[in-house]
């Protein structure tokens, strides 16, 4: 354990749920806050088809950022998502296996499951679930996804999150996330802190806040231009940058009260509809994943 | 007698809810066991939960319903026979199904009816119907949805136990089959167990490292406590928030000490408080003076911490929290409260109520006036009013959201600002609930006046008034707040009625609207009733009916006054009498508003005794009432009963000549006005067996 990095972290938790089942996905390769946004989950967890997925997601939120300096907060941080789609009745030992499987005696240790909802207004999703606690401190958080995209869910998906770098620095027994080890001698902060000192400085101070009004006009009226046409998955990708745009300009204190409420509904309205039509493109091509999973 | 042990194996239930289900399961199962036989001090209840179980034991069961007969009811007596007296199909069917014969019919009625002998259900039968009923009949608060989604509980629902005498009974909830295996405790003792009994039960879950009973859970936490904080010369906080959800949070009653950096100890205690209650469920320990020591008590679910992972895993988190705490103190205190009213004016409050810089303004000159008319030195409001809103610009409030006002407090108090300023500041959301303390001076209480009259005037001019159980901008508390700060009597007493807070508040949001001034008075009024029917008052419904007819939103304490007089005098002997005049001079003289008498008019010797005597006492009672005697004015009315009855007697009032009816009315209104700013007693409900000697 004491040798633990960021990536043998990885390595571990790809290993476990692939071992289980899981496809590993790969990150989506467009700016998002969290990984429930990456089509895997947040379009994947829409209609009957079973999925079982894992992947680690890049997750951006500007106003994290604190320019390298805290030791705990990133503006760019790494989630490990797990999807699993019915939710199994043992998907919490399976959790806990897998820390198991990172090398933590759990008799040894305080594991709580503590209720926290999760709700996003911009994706119009909403699910019931806990954050676990790791000897005090959260490591995990879990959903049973109720609701996406305004659509009621069935069969319901359970979501797990790991925040790689918070558990990494606990495992590992570091006090600040620049001094852990990624993998292969080389260190997180060495690596990333340069990132974090010039992503706070642009989204805090220099991003062109006009440009990316116009920006995110553009990007809806390409995401509805796409509805219109009936490609969803194009649709989606462009309503991802319409969030991540809204995130800039939240960072930049670009966005009044008003504004905020106002954006929010812009960007759920494009995601709404995007669930109605992937469902609906799903169900035209006959639902294909309920006929392979079960030739598997 | 027998016995019956359930229990429901869930997936982690919140902790805020289980006291709730708890005491719903105890009600039907108190109706069960009356279902299956009389309630008696022996039958046993007991309902308990851990984080993911729910279990319960009944104990002196009946074993079955006592044998009973039944009436049974038929077909209409009408269609039993046809017209040449022959039993129709629809009797012939009745008997035959109830397996009776025509000579058992009984003959009164105008139905059917036979009387049939009922085999008592067997105490088992019942219980398994009902208690799938009981469990998954429960209402929780949020609801959800698992695996396929057919089923909607708080959590998913992995195995139940049923019990009834040492054999199982079979029952089915939410598709779950019962049986007599649980597992223990989740890390600890996973394996599955196989129970006979309850007491088997307990032993078999101890030794799985599973306490039970949640009042065991808390005592074990209790003493633990002590003794870590003995162990650092301290005491724990006494904190019942924490204990309600520690109890709830783990089926082992662990508990760990643990540090934060002494260093951080130089934060504002009240960050550091918040903290570790509100955001890590840590209880602060305190030293013998009382003061915050760095070290914490954390729950665990486990019965030890053998490596110190908890402890460092919950000193780590804190540090780390209060590593952010210490960077935002740190920045705020570069920018005075003063120099931030300019941020205020980017803080949007309401997008049609403009922003915080405007509600600043408005809440200085709402201080203004309310000082002017209750003639106070304005000054310090003044300043406090000015600077109350600027921490919602601090880093501190943007993270600890719920520290609003505190941390303008401590900020004022740390630049040097008068105790009565900073304080004001700190205080100015108070009282949060009906157990909240009021703020602890005058300023502090004009300024919380001030700023939750202009929210409420704000949002009930833009149509924002709640409506149901919907009070997003928790307006109903505002209210209530209001009148609790204005029925205080202490040295804070603030002398202004709602009537003149409203009024305040609509000229400075420039409302012009009537009905904004309707729609608050119908609302404050309904707080005053609800809070004046409160334990600290306790007055009846009808009391306060009552002396609010006579008014109420000029002063508060004046109406507490009035209320108490009356409650006072509906306890004495007189006050039927009192009621019945009042009564008939109402009814008599509905409509009719003069008080103006000519005596030349006035025929009866009675009626002119009344009059001159009215003449007398209705000045006195007047005097009374000026100088806020209202029980003595009360009763002063209550002596003229006797002479009212005998005018009731001797007189007649409706009679043809007008001159003479519009007199006596006149007269009558006289003597029942007198008391009309009191109350209107004929508002009072009375039960009349209990003024009989």
């Amino acid at each position: 354990m004491s040798r633990l990095s960021f990536q043998s972290l990885i390595l571990t938790l790809q290993k476990f749920w692939a071992d289980r089942g899981c496809m590993l996905e790969t990150p989506l390769d467009l700016e998002v806050g969290a990984g429930t946004m990456h089509p895997s989950t947040f379009l994947r967890v829409l209609g009957p088809e079973p999925w079982k997925a894992g992947y680690v997601q890049p997750s951006r939120r500007p106003a994290d950022g604190r320019y390298g300096d805290n030791p705990f907060r990133l503006g760019k941080h790494y989630q490990f998502q797990v999807i699993l789609k019915p939710s199994p009745l043992d998907v919490q030992e399976l959790y806990l296996d897998s820390l198991r499987a990172i090398g933590l005696d759990l008799t040894r240790h305080d594991i709580r499951f503590e209720e926290d909802n999760w709700e996003s207004p911009t994706l119009g999703a909403w699910g019931v679930g806990w954050q676990i606690l790791l000897d005090g401190m959260e490591i995990t958080q879990f959903t049973y996804f109720q609701q996406a995209g305004g659509i009621d869910l069935a069969p319901i998906s359970a979501e797990i999150t790991y925040g790689l770098e918070r558990l990494t620095m606990f495992l590992s027994r570091q006090s600040s996330v620049f001094d852990i080890e990624w993998g292969g001698g080389f260190g997180y902060g060495p690596v990333r802190q340069q990132d974090e000192r010039e992503f706070s400085t642009y989204y805090f101070e220099k991003a062109d806040i006009g440009l990316h009004w116009k920006l995110l006009d553009a990007y809806e009226g390409e995401a509805r231009h796409c509805l219109d046409e009936k490609l969803v998955l194009p649709a989606y990708e462009w309503t991802l940058k319409c969030s991540h745009m809204f995130n800039t300009l939240d960072a930049r204190g670009a966005v009044s009260v008003t504004e905020r409420v106002a954006v929010i509904k812009r960007v759920r309205d494009l995601a709404v509809r995007c669930a109605a039509q992937y469902l609906e493109s799903r169900e035209a091509l006959g639902f294909p994943l309920l006929q392979q999973v079960s030739n598997v | 007698m027998s016995e019956y042990f359930f229990e429901l194996l869930t997936e982690e239930i919140p902790a805020s809810m289980l006291d709730g289900a708890l005491a719903s399961i105890h009600t039907s199962l108190e109706k069960t066991i009356l279902e299956i036989g009389t309630f008696t001090p022996a039958a046993g209840i007991k309902v308990t939960a851990t984080p993911r179980r729910i279990l319960f034991f009944l104990s002196n069961v009946p074993e079955k319903q006592a044998d009973h007969v039944d009436t049974v009811k038929g077909p209409p007596k009408k269609a039993a026979w046809d017209a040449e007296g022959r039993p129709t199909k629809a009797l012939e069917g009745f008997l035959k199904k109830n397996n009776v014969s025509i000579d058992d019919v009984l003959a009164e009625g105008d139905y059917v009816q036979v009387k049939r002998n009922v085999t008592g259900r067997a105490a088992k039968d019942i219980l398994a119907e009902r208690v799938p009923q009981i469990i998954e009949g429960l209402r929780w608060p949020k609801m959800m949805r698992w695996g396929a989604g057919e089923y909607s509980y708080i959590r998913p629902i992995h195995s139940v136990v049923s019990v009834f005498d040492g054999t199982h009974l079979p029952i089915r909830i939410f598709g779950v089959e019962s049986g007599t295996k649980t597992v223990g405790h989740r890390t600890l003792a996973p394996d599955w167990i196989n129970v006979t009994s309850y007491g088997d039960y307990q032993t078999k879950l101890e030794l799985a490292r599973v306490v039970i009973d949640v009042v065991r859970r808390r005592h074990v936490m209790a003493e633990r406590a002590l003794v870590l904080a003995k162990q650092v010369d301290g005491t724990p906080s006494d904190d019942a928030t924490i204990w309600a959800q520690w109890q709830y949070l783990t089926e082992y009653p662990g508990l760990v000490r643990a540090e934060f950096r002494d260093d951080y100890l130089a934060l504002p205690e009240e960050v550091l408080v918040t903290v570790m209650r509100v955001h890590q469920k840590q209880l602060p320990i305190r030293d013998a003076k009382g003061r915050l020591s760095n070290s914490f008590i954390a729950v665990l679910d486990n019965e030890a911490d053998p490596d110190g992972n908890a402890a460092y895993g919950n000193s780590f988190v804190t540090n780390a929290r209060f590593a952010d705490a210490k960077f935002f103190y740190d920045v705020d205190r570069k920018t005075p409260l003063a120099d931030r009213i300019d941020q205020l004016s980017h803080l949007q409050f309401h997008e049609k109520l403009g922003n915080y810089a405007d509600k600043t303004l408005r809440i200085e000159n709402i201080v203004s006036d309310i000082c002017g008319a209750a003639t106070y030195e304005s000054m310090e409001s003044r300043k406090a009013a000015h600077l109350c809103k600027t921490d919602l610009v601090t880093e501190m409030v943007k993270e600890f959201t719920e520290l609003q006002g505190k941390v303008g407090g401590i900020y004022a108090c740390e630049e040097g600002l008068p105790e009565n300023v900073w304080q004001a500041i700190y205080d100015h959301y108070l009282p949060a609930n009906l157990d909240d303390a009021l703020p602890r001076g005058l300023p502090g209480a004009v300024v919380s006046l001030a700023d939750k009259i202009d929210t409420l005037v704000g949002f009930f001019s833009v149509g924002a008034k709640p409506t149901g159980s919907k009070d997003p901008f928790a307006l109903r508390r505002a209210a209530q707040g209001i009148v609790q700060i204005l029925l205080n009597r202490d040295k804070r007493e603030v002398k202004v009625g709602i009537e003149h807070l409203i009024a305040f508040g609509m000229k400075w949001h420039n409302v012009t609207d009537e009905s904004v001034r309707t729609d608050l008075r119908a609302f404050f009024a309904e707080r005053v009733r609800t809070l004046l029917e409160t334990s600290a008052y306790n007055f009846a419904y009808d009391e306060i009916a009552a002396a609010m007819e006579s008014g109420w939103s000029r002063s508060l304490t004046d109406l507490v006054n009035r209320i108490g007089a009356v409650k006072t005098l509906r306890d004495e002997a007189n006050f039927l009498s009192i009621l019945d005049s009042a009564k008939r001079i109402a009814n008599i003289t509905a409509g009719h508003d003069s008080v103006s008498v000519d005596p030349s008019k006035l025929e009866h010797e009675t009626e002119r005794r009344l009059n001159s005597l009215a003449d007398l006492v209705v000045d006195q009672i007047a005097e009374l009432i000026r100088n806020h005697h209202y029980l003595d004015a009360l009763r002063s009315f209550a002596a003229l009963a006797p002479e009212l009855e005998a005018f009731f007697d001797d007189v007649m009032v409706n009679v043809d000549d007008e001159t003479v009816r519009r007199n006596r009315m006149s007269l009558l209104r006289k003597v029942g006005n007198s008391v009309s700013s009191i109350a209107d007693v004929t508002k009072i409900v009375v039960d009349r067996r209990e003024y009989r000697e």
